[in-house]
């Protein structure tokens, strides 16, 4: 037994587990401390949206996946393209009102997927349109991959009314009803944040 | 044992600065000095990590055995890596959200396994703390005068505040950071040099004076004798 004890493997091995131990209990409680609810997400992507904080209130949540109402928490599933995880509508002035989604494009880089927050306005007397397209988050983009704050500009003012009736499909390539031409590279990932458009594309038309 | 802070300070900031002197951390300098703040952000994540890991592997550093160090360094860092991005996320998510990649890269960034490695596990808690405190301070300063740099001549701005609408794209590409560094890179050692060389005259004039009052006090003494 004190041969163990002295054995410098034994005292390697042991050094690093209490470390990675102490480190695990430590990260684990702070992970608890410091946890960024959902709804606290949401809140961030308003105020970035609108620039000011606004309360989305429970009649205002069409469709939200986190919601504890099973009537409102199944998600819009667009197979091969995409799907819409979250429906927000907030209130303007003279009867106008945007709609939020929040829709995550599939076939990304290796796969992946980009999520996104897009902000559609229903103005009086005009087909609703695009106002507004911000990155959320993403799974598997690489660096390299990773797409600017002008790629998102590009979806931004489509009459979304007349985009479906014409059949537009956003794509990273040039070709017909295709108005983006991303960086090379990029293409992939171009695909899945075009995906996550066309998810509100066919939501709103079909709606 | 007696703690040196004007020197652990002066090593710090000016004479063994990670990011001019010994170009460490190059990764984030180059990409992250696009803004003054971004700098500041980096640097005060860094500088937060050093002085953490710093602390504990001195503490730890009869614990540890040689064998492993490294990799119980590795984990200590990436545990305080992971503390950082944690708070950041919670109480700072637009400098969390601008910092991306960079704040998880924090764990193999050459400046703070370089100081656990050749300070902290053979320094004291306080000299280590300190060092942490300095180095950290001289990589934030170095990369928020890059940052400033680049920011007003590639976008115009100063901490996001306009100054003018004269641009030059050039300072806000890669490009742009690598010309920006390598200049000052060069200005660092043209002044570490000019200083170097005056603090060697200076030492030389002391000697030489010395030298002739110890020569006169001989005279002296053999006149008298």
């Amino acid at each position: 037994m004190k041969n163990l004890f002295s054995n410098v493997w034994f005292r390697c091995i042991t050094a690093l587990l209490l470390i990675a131990c102490v480190a695990g209990g430590l990260l684990a409680i702070l992970n608890d401390v410091l946890y960024v609810s959902p709804a606290e997400r949401t809140a961030r992507a308003v105020k970035k949206i609108y620039g000011v904080e606004k309360v989305i209130e429970d009649q205002d949540i069409i469709l939200d996946v986190d919601s504890e109402d099973s009537s409102k928490n199944t998600a819009i599933e667009y197979d091969g393209v995409g799907k819409i995880t979250k429906i927000f509508k907030v209130d303007g002035e003279n009867g106008d009102f945007d709609l939020l989604f929040q829709s995550t494009g599939y076939e990304g880089y290796k796969g992946g997927t980009i999520t996104v927050w897009v902000l559609v306005s229903y103005n009086s007397g005009a087909n609703p349109s695009i106002e507004k397209v911000i990155l959320e988050s993403y799974e598997k983009q690489t660096l390299m991959s990773k797409l600017g704050g002008d790629f998102y500009s590009k979806f931004e003012l489509t009459d979304v009314t007349t985009a479906y009736q014409e059949g537009k499909h956003f794509a990273p390539t040039d070709g017909d009803n295709v108005i983006l031409n991303p960086i090379t590279g990029a293409t992939k990932s171009a695909n899945a944040g075009c995906n996550a458009v066309n998810c509100i594309l066919k939501y709103v038309g079909e709606n | 044992m007696k703690v040196n802070v004007k020197k652990i300070a002066t090593d710090g900031v000016i004479a063994n600065n990670p990011t001019l002197k010994l170009v460490l951390g190059t990764c984030p300098t180059l990409a992250l000095t696009t803004l003054a703040m971004n700098g500041i952000g980096m640097g005060a994540a860094v500088t937060f990590v050093l002085i953490c890991s710093n602390v504990l592997i001195s503490l730890l550093r009869n614990f540890i055995p040689k064998q492993v160090r490294i990799p119980a360094f590795v984990l200590i860092i990436a545990t305080f890596v992971t503390i950082v991005r944690l708070l950041l996320d919670k109480l700072l998510p637009d400098i969390y959200e601008s910092l991306g990649l960079y704040l998880p890269l924090i764990v193999v960034n050459c400046i703070i396994l370089a100081r656990a490695e050749s300070f902290a596990s053979k320094n004291g808690v306080v000299a280590s703390a300190l060092d942490g405190l300095f180095m950290g301070i001289g990589f934030t300063l170095a990369l928020t005068l890059m940052g400033a740099v680049r920011e007003v001549l590639g976008n115009g701005t100063i901490f996001g505040l306009k100054l003018w609408n004269f641009q030059i794209a050039f300072f806000a590409s890669s490009a742009g950071a690598f010309f920006t560094y390598a200049v000052f890179i060069a200005m660092f050692s043209f002044i570490s040099a000019i200083v170097s060389k005056k603090q060697k005259r200076t030492a030389y004039a002391k000697t030489l004076t010395a030298l002739e009052t110890n020569v006169s006090t001989i005279e002296k003494t053999t006149e008298e004798i």
